[in-house]
């Protein structure tokens, strides 16, 4: 039997999911989606105490969450697009220059790898050009 | 940590599933998360579906886990609660650990879509549909968005670097399993106490328990020799009792409707084209009402009741009020109230997110317009 502890647990695990996405990775476009990836845990709670309790403030709230995090995204995009043309990256690492003071600077110690493309064969031409004799086709 | 574990009665098992599931999946995924110099990926996914195995293993048990064999629609709801949430799990990993931000916004699609089917099961398909629609735009302005901002030639500082992984990890995936064991420790153990059904059962053992000391206040009530200066005060209490046990089911007032009555939160349909259903309901759920109140006020001047009867009427009689606020197991009319409950009880909330909506606009508007401002 299905109770409501276990679409918590599955709330928990969504925003704990979302929470390592955003702490790690550097995209801003990455760490935007791990956001709405933690509200959509949060909505699940919402939704299984307000079918526990056999009330729509849950779904009201949850609508809620979700105009908000429509708002977010418009705001966040907006954001995104400014710092691309100020910086041609979307690397949060590359504005860690406006980190508070004494906290030391990230640097990264490994290089990237970079892969030189093989350019795609061709063939080499051979023999003369043939000579256009024909007349153009006019349609 | 250990005095915590002291203080909270954790049981062992219970604590070891979710220490190890929370161990496996900070190792798990910091090994899948992109690094300069490559990722263990068969290691990483082993690690990763171990601990999904031990986290599925730690609800099973402590929340319930056992299959409803012979019940069908509980079964179909089990099989369907299990889909819904590994697709959204697995997807939610691929999302994290995936390098490509396209790849990652397709994963998102399908974290939405599974998380809607959850929305499905708990009785919220207005929310299922929004969610889809918004997130639906959201993904393809994120396409968009990868498309115009990333160079996709070789490998970039944002897409194949990860910000300290394993503290990262271990950060994100405590506090899930810290979560777990709140979750725990609230629930109880699952093994002796009785599971809180959807909708929450309408009698608990502290809900028999304020019962019995009810029935013993009207029995002393109900005493001639004591009755004179009681039946009043004690009189009165149980009633109070009995209603804030038994909500919706056979007080003048509902803690579920806040504080109005049947009728009153009935009324504003009756301009409705299906008022003839509706008040033909409505007649059939007093009837019970009075029925079950009868049942309830024999069963407590009764000295040993029986409950078992007592509350499946009481279920019974909850269930179809819910539904016929449109709230219940079947959301047949769930558009419609939560319409009326966005309109009636939260009008200052939805203005207020109107608000926000139209100030998010011009914000948006504002910061994505500035031209010619450069490092």
């Amino acid at each position: 039997m299905i109770t409501v502890w276990h679409y918590l647990a599955v709330g928990a695990a969504l925003f704990g999911l979302g929470l390592v996405g955003f702490l790690t990775r550097r995209n801003f476009i990455k760490m935007f989606l791990c956001a709405e990836m933690m509200l959509q845990g949060v909505v699940l709670n919402l939704l299984a105490f307000g079918k526990l309790h056999g009330d729509l403030g849950g779904q009201v709230f949850g609508l809620f969450i979700v105009t908000v995090a429509a708002c977010e995204a418009g705001l966040a995009l907006a954001l995104f697009l400014t710092l691309y043309r100020r910086g041609k990256t979307l690397d949060s690492g590359a504005w860690q220059s406006i980190r508070e003071a004494k906290v030391p600077a990230s640097v990264d110690a490994d290089p990237l790898r970079r892969t030189f493309e093989v350019p795609d064969p061709t063939l080499t031409p051979a023999g003369r050009r043939p000579a256009r004799t024909e007349d153009e086709v006019r349609v | 940590m250990t005095a915590l574990f002291a203080l909270a009665p954790v049981g062992p098992l219970a604590a070891a599933q979710v220490l190890g599931a929370v161990l496996l999946a900070t190792v798990g995924v910091s090994l899948l998360l992109p690094r300069p110099r490559g990722r263990a990926v068969g290691l990483g996914v082993f690690l990763t579906i171990a601990a999904g195995v031990v986290a599925v293993g730690f609800v099973a048990t402590s929340f319930g886990g056992r299959l409803a064999t012979g019940d069908l629609p509980a079964l179909v709801e089990q099989g369907l609660f299990w889909l819904f949430s590994v697709t959204a799990l697995v997807f939610g990993v691929v999302l994290i650990v995936q390098a490509n931000p396209a790849r990652g916004a397709l994963a998102f699609a399908f974290v939405v879509l599974s998380t809607c089917g959850l929305f499905l099961l708990l009785a919220a398909p207005f929310l299922m549909a929004a969610t889809v629609i918004i997130y639906a735009g959201a993904i393809i302005v994120t396409f968009l968005f990868v498309l115009m901002l990333s160079n996709a030639k070789g490998p970039s500082d944002e897409n194949d670097r990860s910000r300290e992984p394993l503290l990262g990890s271990l950060a994100g995936f405590a506090f899930a399993g810290l979560v777990f064991l709140t979750l725990y420790l609230t629930a109880g153990r699952a093994a002796d106490a009785p599971p809180s059904l959807l909708p929450a059962a309408a009698i608990r053992p502290e809900d028999k328990a304020e019962l019995l000391a009810a029935a013993a206040e009207l029995k002393q009530a109900a005493d001639p020799a004591t009755a004179k200066d009681v039946v009043g005060r004690l009189g009165y209490a149980a009633q109070a009792r009995i209603t804030a046990v038994v909500g919706a089911a056979t007080g003048e007032y509902s803690q579920y409707s806040h504080g109005r009555t049947l009728q009153d939160r009935l009324r504003p349909a009756e301009t409705d084209y299906r008022t003839a259903d509706i008040i033909r309901q409505a007649d059939e759920l007093r009837r019970l009402k009075k029925a079950a109140s009868d049942a309830l006020e024999n069963a407590i001047l009764d000295p040993s009741p029986d409950v078992a009867p007592l509350q499946a009427r009481l279920t019974e009689l909850r269930e179809k009020t819910l539904l016929l606020a449109g709230r219940g197991e079947l959301p047949a009319r769930n558009v419609t109230a939560v319409g009326h409950a966005l309109y009636s009880e939260y009008l200052i909330a939805v203005e207020l997110a109107g608000t926000l909506l139209l100030v998010a606009t011009i914000g948006a508007v504002a910061i994505a317009s500035r031209k010619g401002v450069t490092a």
